[in-house]
């Protein structure tokens, strides 16, 4: 069964996964049909506060047992075994935020949606776009991740590959060709790192 | 293996499916003291309000417990515990053998003191009788008074003034959700719920209650007078252990180890009767919540199931939502000693957020968060883990985290 695998060193924090993951759980399915909708569809997954620091796309794990689904009062959380997904089912939840008390990951907004009951606010996360696999899409976060730091794959192939990579680079006295995955990124937040520390210096 | 479990509370039944999920041919019995299916607890409050049904408060179905095959002494309490022939005894004389005893009875609420407390809508909000009690007075009732400003009587309050009726708490500190909350965070919440009709009187209390069968107000010991015609008490819980024989230990609550396993060998505790070791206080503490009791019943059902399993501690937690204001807190919010604690908080009151996390070194050992609640969980895992952060200690302040930039 395939899952979506964050690589963390790859994300630059362009943030493109957000966009697309709104649009993805909108009505109009289009980014431009999206931000006329109301409610505004929001993204499920979160880069978090980037500024001058290097990206982090911040998903729900599936985790299993979850958290989440463990500390719902209404039990409006379930898990989906057929996609390895936890869901939550807008019309039992009661947007009591236990949820997000429980979630060590942060990964739980609330907001209202097309998808629950007009004028509810309800608990929203990601959902593993099952909607868009049921029709032989791929998540809507990796399709728009140009960095790959997003991947849809069997967690198995992943794991191999990063244990080859790992094996790469410690043989062969790699420790001095440490792979950096994006040179420019690096340097520009370096850069935007250390103009922030001296204006904080200034004050 | 024949399991016997007294109590159908979220422990009890959690512990109950933690057993037949690893053991299918277990006995499982619970002495279920009250007849309702399942429910959640906290949602009660709720149902006072008007925003759930009360039929919305069961978390499972009727058939849930032929389902997982258990045998339910449905509306039976257990009278005794005779350990020599490992048998509970229930009230209605039925003997039940085990061989593994999960005690979660709970906690009951404390009655209201002063004369007449005896009189008709006088109500404690434990069970959802209570709050079908409440609904049933509820058209006849113009004023209402609160005794307590803690969760119970916090969340009544919460729920009869977005009913638009008029709220007079009597509180005995400076502000309501004094367990829970410090004093910046627990003076915004007062000034939130006075703005939507709440009436606060602290270090007062009832001297007298008044009426004729039902109450209809409340001589207080201010020598001031109060109309009322419901009155809810929330003055707090105490474990329900007076039926037990002296071998099982009780200090706040009954005693139990990391196993979930009391004095006595075999027999377990779980839920509000339980007091294990507190993760933030370092300490044996009751930490009488609906989370803390779900996760002890599902680790002591393993132990009785055969699984030894260790449960990390309990943790203080809550979440509240009232009118503009959403809360969070964990752990040790109110640290006794300045000198071993470190505390960063930033308020602004413009947007009314508040956010206040205590160190003991590295490790974040309480927090309260007013407003921008939607990662709190991230620092209460931290606390409840007892991670050590590794980053700058204001970066927990800000709204939303850069994950990379906490180094988790």
């Amino acid at each position: 069964m395939k899952q979506v695998v964050v690589h963390p060193e790859r994300c630059v924090g362009c943030m493109q996964c957000m966009p697309a993951c709104a649009a993805a759980h909108s009505r109009s399915k289009t980014l431009f049909g999206a931000v006329m909708e109301k409610p505004l569809p929001r993204p499920r997954v979160h880069v978090g506060v980037g500024l001058y620091g290097e990206g982090f796309p911040n998903r729900c794990r599936h985790c299993d047992p979850a958290p989440c689904q463990m500390a719902c009062l209404p039990g409006a959380i379930y898990h989906s075994p057929e996609t390895g997904t936890v869901l939550i089912n807008p019309d039992r939840c009661i947007n009591c935020a236990s949820c997000a008390m429980a979630c060590p990951f942060g990964v739980i907004r609330y907001h209202q949606d097309y998808m629950a009951a007009p004028g509810k606010t309800v608990a929203v996360k990601c959902d593993n776009c099952v909607g868009r696999q049921a029709d032989g899409l791929i998540p809507a976060c990796v399709e728009a991740c140009m960095a790959r730091a997003l991947t849809f794959e069997e967690s198995d192939k992943a794991l191999k590959r990063k244990t080859d990579e790992m094996a790469r680079r410690v043989s062969l006295g790699a420790e001095d060709r440490a792979p950096v995955e994006s040179p420019g990124f690096n340097l520009l937040n370096a850069f935007k790192r250390a103009q922030l520390a001296v204006e904080e210096r200034t004050y | 293996m024949r399991s016997v479990i007294i109590g159908n509370g979220v422990a009890g039944i959690n512990a109950a499916e933690a057993v037949r999920s690893l053991d299918s041919e277990a006995e499982i019995t619970i002495i279920a003291g009250e007849s309702f299916p399942p429910y959640c607890r906290p949602m009660i409050s709720m149902a006072l309000e008007g925003t759930v049904s009360h039929d919305a408060l069961a978390i499972r179905p009727p058939s849930f417990y032929d389902k997982l095959r258990i045998r339910a002494l449905i509306g039976e309490r257990a009278e005794s515990i005779d350990l020599a022939k490992r048998a509970v005894i229930t009230g209605g004389g039925t003997v039940v053998p085990f061989d593994k005893l999960l005690i979660a009875t709970g906690a009951d609420p404390r009655a209201a003191r002063g004369e007449r407390a005896d009189l008709k809508n006088i109500f404690p909000m434990r069970t959802e009788t209570h709050v079908k009690g409440m609904l049933d007075a509820l058209k006849e009732v113009k004023h209402a008074l609160v005794l307590g400003g803690g969760l119970v009587g916090f969340k009544a309050a919460h729920g009869l003034l977005a009913r638009g009726i008029p709220v007079t708490m009597l509180i005995r500190s400076g502000y309501p959700l004094s367990m829970q909350v410090d004093r910046p965070a627990g003076e915004m919440i007062l000034k939130e719920l006075q703005a939507r009709g709440l009436e606060v009187h602290v270090g007062v209390e009832v001297e007298r209650f008044e009426g004729n069968g039902a109450v209809s107000g409340a001589l207080l010991s201010d020598g001031s007078h109060r109309e009322c015609q419901l009155v809810v008490v929330g003055k707090g819980v105490y474990p329900a252990v007076s039926f037990l024989p002296p071998e099982i230990e009780v200090d706040l609550g009954i005693v139990v180890d990391e196993r979930l396993q009391t004095r006595v060998d075999g027999v377990y505790a779980a839920g509000d009767v339980a007091e294990s070791f507190d993760v933030a206080r370092q300490t044996r503490w009751v930490n009488a919540i609906w989370p803390v009791a779900a996760e002890q019943g599902r680790v002591a059902g393993m132990n009785m199931a055969g699984r030894p399993v260790s449960y990390r501690g309990s943790l203080s937690r809550n979440v509240i939502r009232i009118f503009g204001l959403d809360v969070m807190t964990a752990g040790l919010v109110n640290p006794p000693d300045e000198r071993e604690y470190e505390v960063v908080s930033r308020i602004d009151p413009a947007r009314k957020t508040y956010r206040k996390i205590v160190f003991r070194g590295d490790i974040p050992v309480g927090m309260v968060l007013v407003n921008d609640i939607e990662q709190g969980g991230v620092i209460m895992n931290m606390i409840h883990s007892r991670a050590a952060l590794m980053g700058p200690r204001d970066r927990l302040l800000d709204r939303s985290f850069n994950v990379k930039q906490l180094m988790l």
